[in-house]
């Protein structure tokens, strides 16, 4: 890694077993590849979202699911939510999440843990720091990797969320260096999620912006990825800590909790930790549980007072209550959009990742922000959508499949800023076309926020009946083009529109009281239009014949020098130009 | 986009060029903004490899 302290020389690239790992404050799952196809691996408990958690009864060791059930039992050794405090001063973190279980502590402004982690009644409990507790459950993952290939698996990809620092993804490495793993590389998350659907059999590689919306349980973090020609270039992020998975349990443990109360006054099941732990997991199961369902049940054994409770919940009344955190994940994706200097317009895929994107109504609700060109890729919505639970994980470990076989070094050299910091061109080049009404119309080969070097192509028509025809390459830009309805009032007089009759006949009784009504029935249109900007060039293809095509090829070299080739389609020879 | 039915314009009658072709304008360092592309996936393999060719390229040279 260009960024971090060089490792410890890894094995030698034949002798690797490399995995995808994604670490999150949460959850964390290992992927491999087999035949070029990523798939995620349950570990040995058959989860495949493994909690990201250690918990220390009798010198014993527990990870994963069994640690999350501990947090009921034995939250003192249980250490949960320390993902994003790898590589961080004590005083720079937020220890929110971390009340139900052990507390971090500061050492010399660092973060530690402290647990009895050993048997012996005399034994001293051990203040770890954080980069340990990260060592020994990466450790753990790798164990059920191996397990899994049945052999050592020696190195991995990680995925970091976009705004992790060099020092925490140098303390990252060391932490898994640590656990005797090679880190083959960091990626970044949303690109993760990108690649695991670009590596699909069916996908091809098309210019295209993409919102990844990475929902998790304590953070979401929402990327604007402009993905040309397999290439991916970050154009904004945002991060929010509020809106995520945590913020709708709280929803339910509320919820439940004064339900709970209603029917047995006294004590509130929130005030005892032990009951509140309970909540929580019963919470989490509830909500995961509507997310396929209709209808989840809800219930704890003695839930306080040696009281049992059980209850149900439906969706509707779960959108309901939880409608101001689900609301939260549009404005977040919404102010990332007009980070990147972008509309809603111009995005053509929105990937939901995350455990969270498993809930329907945030993927309706994202839905409704963006035009119905937008395909929003969450199970919710398409039938094909990956598991948004899974998608980094793919990722990564495709990223490791792709580079497994190269040297250390190179892959540290392919990566540097050398070679990944290029001109991106800020307006698109295209060539000027005509409408059949005579307009002139911007057609876009290489779009804006492409990197080059870069070539591209396009076919147009030439005029039905050919002849010689004229190539005008140019730049181009978009605008927002927003038409307002037309008022009814105006509509009126002039007579008789269809549309207008329609609208009469439709509230004819109810002509005094529909006035606001009406602007909001009918919406105003937006549309992407293109300007056509300086010209860069013009070529002439002659004797094209009837009905025949012309192929343009734009080529944008490193140095920004571009190179123009043009020729009817099918026919030798042609134009071409540099500029 | 796709849905309108463009073409290409008729060449105007006093249209002239040599070979055809006229350069009129071209980018210039204001046309492009830096940005970092992400080291990851096959295509940004590809462009690293040729990036890097280049560079070993030019060393072999001098
Ligand atoms: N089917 C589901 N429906 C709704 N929420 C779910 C579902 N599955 C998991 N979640 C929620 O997703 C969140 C965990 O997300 P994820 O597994 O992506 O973790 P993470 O990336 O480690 O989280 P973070 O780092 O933000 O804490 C939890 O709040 C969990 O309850
Ligand atoms: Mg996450």
């Amino acid at each position: 890694m260009s960024e971090t302290k060089p490792q410890k020389p890894g094995p030698a690239p034949g002798d690797r077993a490399a995995i995808g790992i994604t670490f999150g404050n949460s959850n964390s799952s290992i992927a491999v590849t087999v035949d070029d196809k990523a798939e995620v691996v349950a570990n040995e408990d058959g989860d495949r979202q493994i909690p990201t958690i250690l918990s220390y009864i009798d010198g014993e060791e527990y990870y994963g699911q069994q640690a999350k059930a501990f947090l009921v039992r034995n939250p003192k050794n249980t250490i949960a939510y320390f993902r994003d405090f790898l590589g961080k001063d004590f005083k720079s973190i937020d220890p929110t999440h971390n009340h139900a279980s052990v507390h971090p502590q500061d050492v010399d402004g660092t973060v530690a843990f402290t647990v009895k982690d050993k048997a012996g009644e005399d034994d001293e409990p051990s203040t770890l720091p954080v980069s340990e507790v990260s060592t020994r459950y990466i450790r753990r993952l790798v164990t059920a990797a191996s397990e899994y290939l049945g052999k050592k698996v020696t190195s991995a990809v990680i995925t970091v969320p976009t705004n992790f620092t060099d020092k925490q993804k140098a303390a990252l490495v060391a932490a898994a260096n640590a656990a005797d793993l090679e880190v083959l590389q960091l990626i970044s998350e949303p690109v993760a999620a990108v690649l695991a659907y670009d590596a699909r059999p069916e996908a091809e590689i098309k210019d295209k912006i993409v919102v990844v919306a990475e929902l998790g349980g304590t953070r979401s973090d929402v990327a604007v990825v402009a993905s040309r020609g397999g290439l991916y270039t970050i154009l904004a992020t945002a991060h929010d800590y509020e809106f995520a998975g945590a913020a709708l349990d709280k929803i339910l443990i509320d919820h439940f909790a004064k339900e709970f109360m209603k029917r047995h006054p006294g004590a509130d099941p929130r005030e005892n930790a032990r009951s509140l732990a309970k909540l929580k997991l019963e919470s989490e199961a509830t909500k995961k549980a509507l997310s396929i369902g209709n209808n989840a049940s809800f219930s704890i054994e003695s839930l306080s007072e040696g009281i049992d409770f059980a209850s149900t919940i439906n969706r509707l009344r779960y959108e309901t209550i939880a409608r101001n955190v689900l609301e939260g994940f549009n404005r977040l994706v919404e102010s990332v959009v007009k980070k990147a200097g972008l509309d809603v317009l111009d995005v053509d895929e929105v990937i939901l990742s995350g455990g969270t994107s498993h809930t329907p109504r945030i993927a309706t609700n994202l839905g409704s922000i963006f035009p119905s060109s937008t395909t929003i890729l969450a199970p919710a919505t398409i039938l094909t959508a990956i598991n948004p639970s899974e998608l980094l994980a793919r990722g990564a470990a495709l990223q490791a499949s792709l580079i497994q076989e190269y040297e250390a070094e190179d892959i540290d050299q392919s990566i540097h800023a050398a070679v990944t910091t290029v001109p991106h061109i800020t307006n698109a080049i295209g060539v000027v076309s005509v409408s059949e009404s005579g307009d002139e119309v911007f057609v876009p080969v290489v779009l804006p926020d492409t990197a080059v070097p870069a070539r591209r192509t396009v076919y147009v028509a030439a005029p039905k009946a050919g002849g010689d025809v004229l190539v005008k390459i140019a730049e181009g830009n978009t605008h927002i083009k927003v038409t307002k309805p037309e008022p009814k009032q105006a509509a009126k007089p002039n007579g008789n529109s269809k549309a207008a009759k329609v609208e009469d006949a439709d509230d004819s009784d109810a002509d005094e009281s529909d006035f606001s009504e009406d602007e909001e029935d009918e919406e105003e249109k937006r549309e992407k239009v293109w300007n056509i900007g300086a010209t860069l060039a013009e070529a002439a293809i002659r004797g094209v014949k009837k009905g025949g095509k012309v192929e343009v090829t734009i080529n944008v070299g490193a140095d920004l020098g571009v190179t123009i080739t043009t020729r009817e389609v099918g026919a030798k020879g042609g134009v071409r130009g540099v500029l | 986009m796709a849905a309108t039915l463009v073409s290409l314009p008729a060449l105007p009658e006093r249209w002239a060029a040599e070979k055809d072709f006229k350069s009129v304008g071209k980018l210039t360092k204001d046309s492009a903004t830096q940005r970092t592309i992400e080291p990851v996936g096959p295509h940004f393999l590809a462009h690293a490899r040729r990036a890097r060719h280049k560079r070993t390229f030019s060393e072999d040279d001098r």
